[in-house]
């Protein structure tokens, strides 16, 4: 890498000692640094590091595609995005669609309505499952981004992604998350086999809503890192890693109902080891991502 | 009394088993002794103690302070404390150290003690107590030297010990040597366990005689050879002193030798028994002794030794014969202890020898006696066994200065002991004498002794003392030493173990050590009255006691010639005065506390004797059954404590003779098994003949074998040269042949290749034949050309000729016009000169044209480097802006795109209040504006689809101008819902926006077009992908528009619309219905492509407008 020159002879020691993420964040300055962004290398990074908080709205636009690779037409292009922003809001507003009384979540779900052309003829509309996931998405975004207008963008890419990029991937990931679990506890999983719990897992909620809901936005963002920089495999080690970290507690129910039950809502003071050793046990089955470029 | 029974009844209640009460007792008893201060209540306490074991009463005597734990005084009772302690001291080694200050304590007090004489000590006990102290002396520093000599130096450093040092500690220190612990050892060393572990008691107390320089206590062993010399230099000291008595016994060993010998061997017959016993004595103590132990004590007892320890002082001739008789009893000693080793040598011929020496000796003893008898006169009857007794003891201290302290020490205590029984039958007046005596150290007057020698044992069982004559002397001594030979015998084959204790049996314990013969003296007193005195035990002995003159007095005067006694007591008696004087005053200091003791012992017996020959025989008979009756009570006790002291004295040697004899038992282990080694050894040797002979028989059969074996070589190489020469004959026959078979060979080639060559010749010949015709057939050819060649030779020299002839006459014209032509050559030449120069400053000049050229070039090519360079910075930085534009681009169209469908959803708003608003009116108006309605709707719906159709052309082109430029999404979207305000935005879709928004404003003014318009509306919002491709396809034509708009509504709402097509108002309500359904539900149906769904692809919509393409085609051909 070209910054190695630049990097802190002390990194090495940094990492040896417990602390990450210090060179990562410079390395990522560095990235950021360049007049015209090189996606493929933020997503590598991506993949291999956590984002720092700081910068980590600002990759996740440009990854999603809300910010073009170019520095300088940042402003301008989000001037546009504000602008469509305020129109679609307005022209919801102009209809009567939304009051100021309607939650945010429902406004942004509105608005893709909208943009999409779907938008229903009365807000009193019966919503549909992926109307659902929007939702939940929507609103650990609104927990991770302050200014609505990002939340908005981002939801809406992030569901777009969703939609088109993995729209293959998703409906495999249950059979992936099936092999990883036998290879990691075969045990569990035949105790969920004979409880006839694997087809009732919260699949749904794991790979469709991205574990919004499920974790802990602190947590979960760094599971989004990962899924926006291209790769929803982490959903299924993650979910692996649920099952693993709630082992016994899962082992000592019986009925698929009550497991089910469980792991929808799963206690949240662990779900930052727990993503960690997602993260880990990703990296140990797919190997550490390497920049292709 | 009753002060005793109460303590008896204490005494017991101290064992009760009630703690209060045992403690209550033993508070009361601690009281009593607070306050008594006799001896009483302590005495009772330890009889108490040693009766029952009492442990309280221990307890209490343990505790007991001043003034009960006082230093006793009595100097009794410290000698034999010291002694004891002297004897323990070596079986305790190790545990005894922690006491070593105390045992420290112990010696300096009890040497103070020795100079201060406290209380009225008589100089008889402190005499015995020096002697003790010194062998406390000599155990602590055999034991602790580095410690002890660090406590002498503490403590005589002392100004108030200095004289007992000098006077008591100095002194003793002259009889040791430096001990090696003292160089190689340390404090702690020596009170180190593992160095006493290795060691027995026997081994401590060897080890520490080892030291001493003392020969009466030194151990002359294991590398301690120089104590020899110093020993023999001892003696030398006091040579001057005995000098003069030794050349007497010299002298009078001369004259036994000479004239006493025959006698002797008369006396052969006499003493067969005498001898015998003497060496069993003798061997008995070899046994119980080491060697250099014996120095004095057989020669006490025999009477017949002279110190080996004096070599210098015994003529050469004398010590030869006297060490081998050491050598002799030292050899029948050890058959008789191990006869395992070697049985027993024929006794005759030792005994001879034996009897060769001692009895010279023996008689160089008589005339000392001869000499004592004449100075103590008063009895004859004891004069006569007396001086012999006296020559015996003196005999060996005249010889030798050792044994002038020694012998007549130990015998003074033979005789001290003999005193104190003896004086107690005796009146107050000998006592008297005998302090006086003592104290003043009196020469002896009355030679006394005899109880001791073998002889007055052997005589005392058989004879009457007054009776007694040689013949009954001589059958006593004879029937004596047949039991004790038979018992020697009988022990013989036994173990040296068993070999002491039988001899123990007889001497009833006493024999082992000079302390045992001592005891035994005393016992001999009281063995008259019994069988056998060797049954008698020695405490009752004791108790008996009682003297009786000896009986074999005689028998010295058989031996010994009455000249030579008297001459050899005559010299003596004057030496000895002297050396008594001598060693009192002179020699004094450096004698040993040994020596004074045995002196005093001596002299004691000497004192006891002479008052004992003043008393008449029968009334000490009468006496001797008790003590201390008539006697006064004072000197009864100071005999009685004598006494006591000299039984100490005798525990203390019986100690020291155990220890020995221990030590002997082991190196007579050693002994044994060396002599088993030696067996073994010789038995080894003798296997190694037999097998030295065996080597030898087998070297004979080897050198057979091999001369057998050379024979049979030789054998074997005649043959071999035999046959080596037969096959050199076959082989040089072999060669012969093969040269022949060689030259026949080279005869057959040489025949061969002859007729090779004559075939080659052959075929050559052939050839040439053949040869010789084809050129004899080409010859003839050739003549026939030659001849047509000659022909034309001749031909051709005509015409020759014929030219020749020409030529000269064209030479004769040429001769004519010759002279002109060479001006104009040179003119062509110049001209071709100059046009040559020409030439080459043009080509010059056109060189360097080139150069400047290429040059130029050069340059050029590197502009134009730099110009790509250029471009293609310029190109990815165009790139780059064009991606930057993309980006913008798409965002705003993203915008855009928003915006539109913000405008969608207005209309759609729109249209929707319009219907509302509508609605009523058109409830009302429904009837008569039905058809009118229609109408409308028709020509509303023909406008619309010029729009639509222009709106669809202008879509296409978009469509076919999207591959083109890739910036454009492929949204058909785009054009489709624009179709009516917007348009595609291209040049050609112009027009149909106008026509467009001339159709949108039409419609809000228009409200009976309305309907049907948003009807069109949703019909061309929605789904026109359908519409454009299924017309797209086919040149725009009204009609069929219609036609298709009106399938595409049959196919939605089935045959509603096509039979309530006037109904519009209701038809549009339900198609809006319909359509929100269709949007929201299905969206599926074939040509029910509407918005709803998202855009789909571009190749899709191709693909459909194929399909499409090929349904129209298909529904046309049909």
């Amino acid at each position: 890498m070209t910054e190695d020159s630049q990097r802190n002879f002390r990194s090495v020691y940094y990492e040896k000692v417990g602390f990450r993420g210090v060179e990562e964040k410079k390395s990522l300055e560095i990235l950021l640094k360049d007049d015209c962004l090189d996606i493929e290398k933020l997503c590598t990074f991506s993949q291999r590091f956590p984002l720092p908080s700081m910068y980590r709205a600002l990759v996740w636009k440009v990854l999603l595609g809300i910010l073009p690779p170019h520095h300088e037409s940042h402003a301008q292009v989000m001037m546009y995005r504000k602008e469509q922003y305020s129109d679609v809001l307005h022209a919801l507003e102009v209809i009567r669609f939304i009051s100021d009384a309607t939650p945010q979540v429902e406004v942004y779900l509105y608005m893709h309505r909208l943009e999409s052309g779907k938008l229903p003829r009365s807000p009193s509309f019966a919503l549909e499952p992926e109307d659902e996931v929007f939702l939940a998405i929507a609103k650990a975004m609104e927990e991770m981004v302050e200014d609505s207008i990002d939340c908005y963008w981002l939801t809406r890419c992030f569901v777009n992604q969703l939609n088109n990029k993995y729209r293959d991937f998703l409906p495999q990931l249950p059979k992936a998350f099936e092999q990883y679990l036998n290879l990691e506890d075969s045990r569990l999983l035949r105790h969920l086999k004979t409880s006839s719990a694997v087809s009732k897992l919260p699949y749904d909620l794991w790979f469709k809503r991205c574990f919004a809901g499920c974790l802990p936005e602190s947590s979960l963002q760094r599971v989004w890192d990962k899924v926006i920089s291209g790769s929803c495999k982490i959903l299924v080690f993650v979910a692996v890693e649920i099952l693993l970290t709630f082992k016994i507690k899962v082992m000592a129910l019986n009925g698929a109902e009550k497991i089910t039950k469980f792991l929808e809502n799963i206690p949240q003071d662990s779900s930052d080891a727990i993503v960690s050793k997602a993260i880990d046990l990703w990296h140990k089955h797919c190997g550490t991502p390497v920049h292709s470029a | 009394m009753a002060q005793q029974a109460n303590i008896g009844e204490l005494l017991s209640m101290l064992d009760s088993p009630m703690l209060s009460v045992r403690d209550d007792v033993t508070a009361v008893f601690k009281e009593n002794l607070n306050s008594d201060r006799g001896p009483m209540l302590v005495n009772t306490l330890v009889d108490y103690y040693l009766e029952t074991n009492s442990q309280p009463v221990l307890h209490i005597l343990t505790t007991l302070q001043e003034p009960h734990d006082k230093v006793d005084t009595d100097a009794i009772v410290l000698t034999t404390g010291a002694l004891v302690l002297v004897t323990v001291l070596p079986m305790i080694p190790q545990s005894g150290k922690q006491h070593l200050r105390d045992f420290f304590d112990i010696f300096g007090r009890l040497s103070s003690w020795c100079l201060k004489k406290p209380g009225h000590v008589t100089e008889i006990y402190l005499v015995h107590l020096h002697a003790s102290v010194y062998a406390l002396f000599h155990r602590l520093y055999g034991m602790y030297p580095c410690n002890f000599v660090s406590f002498l130096r503490s403590h005589y450093s002392m100004k108030e010990n200095l004289e007992t040092f000098e006077e008591v500690v100095k002194p003793m220190m002259e009889h040791v040597r430096i001990h090696p612990e003292l160089v190689t050892g340390s404090k702690d060393h020596e009170l180190d366990p593992r160095r006493w572990k290795r060691l027995e008691t026997h081994d401590v107390v060897i080890e520490c005689a080892k030291i001493s320089l003392d020969p009466t206590e030194a151990s002359y062993e294991d590398g301690y050879s120089v104590s020899h010399q110093i020993s023999a230099r001892f003696p030398h000291r006091s040579a001057d002193v005995t000098a003069s008595s030794y050349v007497d016994t010299q002298n009078s060993y001369g004259n036994a030798t000479s004239t006493p010998h025959s006698t002797s061997r008369l006396m052969l017959l006499n003493t067969p028994g005498q001898l015998p016993q003497t060496l069993s004595s003798l061997s008995t103590r070899l046994l119980t002794e080491p060697p250099q132990a014996t120095l004095w004590s057989p020669s006490v007892v025999c009477g017949m030794t002279t110190p080996p320890t004096s070599p210098g002082n015994v003529p050469p001739d004398l010590s030869h014969p006297y060490s081998k008789v050491f050598g002799t009893a030292g050899r029948k000693g050890t058959p008789l202890g191990t006869p395992a080793t070697s049985p027993p040598p024929a006794p005759p011929c030792h005994s001879d020898d034996y009897v060769h020496i001692s009895l010279p000796q023996a008689m160089a003893t008589a005339p000392k006696k001869e000499e004592r008898t004449d100075s103590a006169r008063p009895c004859l009857h004891r004069q006569h066994h007396l001086p012999n007794d006296r020559g015996l003891e003196e005999l060996p201290g005249s010889k030798g200065s050792v044994a002038l302290s020694d012998l007549p020490g130990f015998l003074g205590g033979l005789a001290s002991e003999e005193d104190s029984i003896e004086k107690d039958k005796e009146e107050a007046a000998i006592s008297k004498e005998l302090s006086e005596i003592t104290t003043a150290d009196a020469e002896p007057l009355a030679p006394r002794g005899g109880f001791d020698s073998p002889f007055y044992r052997d005589s005392l069982p058989g004879c009457p003392r007054k009776t007694h004559s040689a013949v009954s002397s001589a059958q006593g001594t004879g029937a004596n030493p047949e039991p004790l030979n038979s018992a020697l015998d009988r022990l013989g084959p036994d173990t040296p173990k068993q070999a002491f204790t039988p001899i123990d049996l007889p001497c009833g314990g006493a024999e082992e050590s000079p302390a045992g013969d001592r005891e035994r003296q005393a016992s001999l007193e009281s063995s008259i009255l019994t069988p056998s005195p060797f049954k008698i035990p020695p405490q009752r002995g004791v108790g008996f006691g009682g003297g009786q003159p000896p009986p074999y007095d005689h028998l010295f005067e058989v031996a010994l010639p009455k000249t030579a006694r008297h001459f050899v007591s005559k010299k003596t008696e004057g030496l000895l005065k002297k050396a008594k004087g001598n060693t009192e005053e002179d020699f004094m200091p450096s004698a040993s506390p040994m020596e004074v003791l045995d002196r005093l012992i001596q002299q004691g017996a000497d004192a006891h004797s002479k008052e004992l020959n003043r008393l008449s025989l029968p009334s000490k008979s009468v006496d001797w059954t008790h003590f201390g009756g008539s006697a006064p009570s004072d000197e009864t006790r100071a005999l009685r404590n004598q006494l006591l002291l000299l039984h100490d004295q005798l525990l203390y040697e019986r100690f020291k003779r155990q220890q020995h004899a221990l030590r002997n038992r082991r190196l007579l282990r050693k002994v044994t098994r060396a002599a088993a080694l030696e067996e073994h050894n010789a038995a080894m040797k003798d296997q190694l003949k037999l097998q030295e002979k065996d080597i030898q028989i087998w070297k004979v059969s080897l050198q057979k074998e091999q001369a057998r074996y050379s024979q049979l070589q030789e054998q074997r190489d005649t043959v071999v040269t035999q046959l080596h020469s037969q096959i050199r004959q076959l082989q040089h026959d072999r060669e012969e042949f093969y040269n022949q078979s060689q030259e026949l060979q080279t005869k057959l080639e040489d025949c061969r290749n002859m007729i090779a060559e004559l075939r080659i010749e052959l075929k050559k010949a052939n050839s040439k034949v053949c040869h010789t015709e084809l050129l004899l057939s080409q010859v003839s050819q050739k003549l026939s050309n030659s001849e047509s060649v000659q022909q034309q030779m001749e031909f051709l020299n005509r015409q020759l000729l014929v030219l020749g002839e020409v030529n000269e006459l064209y030479l004769e014209q040429l001769q004519n016009k010759h002279s002109d032509t060479t001006k104009e050559v040179e003119m062509m030449k110049t001209a071709y000169r100059k046009e040559l120069e020409k030439n080459r400053s043009h080509v010059l000049q056109q060189n360097q044209r080139l150069d400047t050229a290429q040059k130029r070039i050069l340059e050029l090519e590197s502009h134009l480097a730099k110009k790509d360079h250029l471009l293609l910075e310029q190109k990815k930085y165009l790139e780059d802006v064009k991606l930057q534009a993309r980006g913008q681009l798409q965002a705003a169209e993203s915008r855009y795109e928003a915006q539109k469908r913000i405008t969608q959803v207005f209309e759609l708003e729109i249209l929707d209040l319009y219907g509302r608003l509508e609605k009523d009116g058109l409830l009302k108006k429904l009837e008569e504006e039905k058809t009118e309605a229609a109408e409308a709707a028709e020509e509303r719906l023909d406008c619309c689809r010029d729009g639509c159709s222009d709106s669809v052309t202008g879509h296409n082109n978009e469509e076919a101008s999207g591959p083109n430029g890739e910036t454009k999404p492929p949204r058909p979207g785009g054009a489709r819902g624009g179709s009516g305000s917007r348009g595609g935005g291209g040049g050609s879709s112009s027009s149909s926006s106008g026509g467009s928004e001339l159709s949108t404003p039409e419609k809000p003014p228009n409200p009976r077009v309305g309907p049907c318009s948003s009807r069109w509306e949703t019909a061309v919002g929605e789904p026109t992908t359908g519409i454009p491709m299924t017309v797209g396809s086919l040149p725009s034509s009204k009609s069929f528009l219609g036609m298709k708009a009106r399938e595409l509504f049959r196919n939605k709402s089935e045959s509603q619309c096509d039979e309530d097509s006037l109904t519009s108002s209701s038809l549009s309500e339900t198609l809006k219905t319909e359509l929100g359904k269709d949007s929201g539900v299905e969206a599926k149906p074939p040509l029910n492509l509407d918005g709803p769904q998202p855009p789909p692809p571009k190749p899709d919509s191709v693909g459909q407008l194929r399909i499409m393409d090929y349904n129209e085609a298909q529904h046309e051909h049909s």
